[in-house]
């Protein structure tokens, strides 16, 4: 029950964004014993910023970018063609599906994916887009 | 392969066919096989994506044979009947038609595109959204990029993935493709 009790607490006070002291030691009751009131408050208020980032990290999402690698490559030569110069992108992206639904074993699955000159300069005009998109947000 | 051929109507697997050739031939990036499945099903033929998959391979790799054997239509239609299972005649029909059609234009190309050995870059698309609220947090306005890469696998057929991004990592990965680019003109 105290544990219920306690997880209950530190849930409101994540949920509500509660940020000053005077916000937290408002929630206990009148009755309540003093020093442990403020005890309490000061971990929480400890701990707060940690829990709301894990409360971010691990929300309801899609499948979230954990790692990417990628290499240059020349392809030289084939069954079909004896001589070439081809430069080549192969990029690999690890990608975790949503932690909410994989409990504590998370999986990550690798997506290799080759690009051209001309299909990494579609990508870069996409990511270009984003990049004004978000300045123009940053700027309202 | 040919039971599972059966179940598909003349006009749905008239369309698999022209995606496989369209696709050797290098017109369109991909097999839709997600979608034309989709579509059969909704018709209310019972088929599952996985066998739609095996027939669009079978008959990828029909077309791409006959096209480095120089096939004309009716060596391959022979090759066909002496199969262990035979195709159903509305199949046999359907082949016919496309080979005869487009058959002949499969080039095997000198292209150095042909190589495909891991899938292959289609498409990219993208959301920036702002997370206002969740079960856990009532005030959030947490930024981030959803992206959709589409996929064309070895065999032609094309998938979407799905991910998320936070803006941190998605400055990050846009600096490692415009240092991928850079690399790319260099090299």
């Amino acid at each position: 029950q105290l544990v219920s009790a306690l997880h209950n607490l530190t849930r409101h006070v994540v949920y509500r964004g509660l940020t000053r002291a005077e916000d937290i030691l408002c929630l206990f009751p009148e009755n309540f014993h003093q020093n442990l009131k403020n005890l309490l408050t000061k971990i929480i208020l400890e701990n707060i910023s940690t829990w709301r980032s894990e409360a971010q990290a691990s929300q309801i999402s899609l499948p979230r970018l954990v790692d990417m690698d990628w290499r240059v490559d020349i392809k030289t030569s084939s069954d079909s063609i004896a001589r070439m110069a081809v430069p080549t992108c192969l990029l690999q992206l690890k990608i975790q599906e949503d932690a909410a639904l994989c409990g504590n074993n998370p999986v990550v699955s690798a997506l290799t994916v080759e690009l051209s000159k001309e299909t990494l300069d579609t990508m870069l005009e996409g990511l270009g887009r984003i990049r004004d998109q978000l300045s123009a947000v940053a700027n309202k | 392969v040919a039971d599972k051929i059966r179940l598909i109507p003349q006009d749905f697997f008239a369309e698999l066919c022209e995606q496989i050739i369209q696709h050797l031939n290098h017109k369109i990036p991909g097999i839709n096989t997600a979608e034309l499945c989709q579509r059969i099903q909704t018709s209310g033929i019972d088929i599952n994506i996985g066998d739609l998959a095996k027939i669009a391979n079978t008959l990828s790799f029909l077309f791409s044979t006959a096209a480095r054997n120089n096939l004309s239509t009716e060596e391959l239609v022979t090759t066909l009947g002496s199969g262990v299972s035979p195709l159903p005649k509305h199949a046999v029909q359907v082949i016919r038609h496309v080979w005869s059609e487009q058959g002949k234009a499969i080039a095997v190309s000198e292209d150095a595109g042909n190589m495909a050995t891991v899938g292959q870059f289609v498409d990219m698309k993208w959301k920036l959204g702002v997370a206002m609220s969740s079960d856990t947090c009532r005030s959030l306005k947490y930024p981030y990029v959803t992206v959709t890469l589409t996929v064309a696998d070895p065999s032609g057929q094309i998938t979407d993935k799905s991910f998320e991004m936070t803006i941190p990592q998605f400055k990050n990965f846009f600096r490692q493709f415009k240092e991928m680019a850079s690399v790319l003109e260099t090299v």
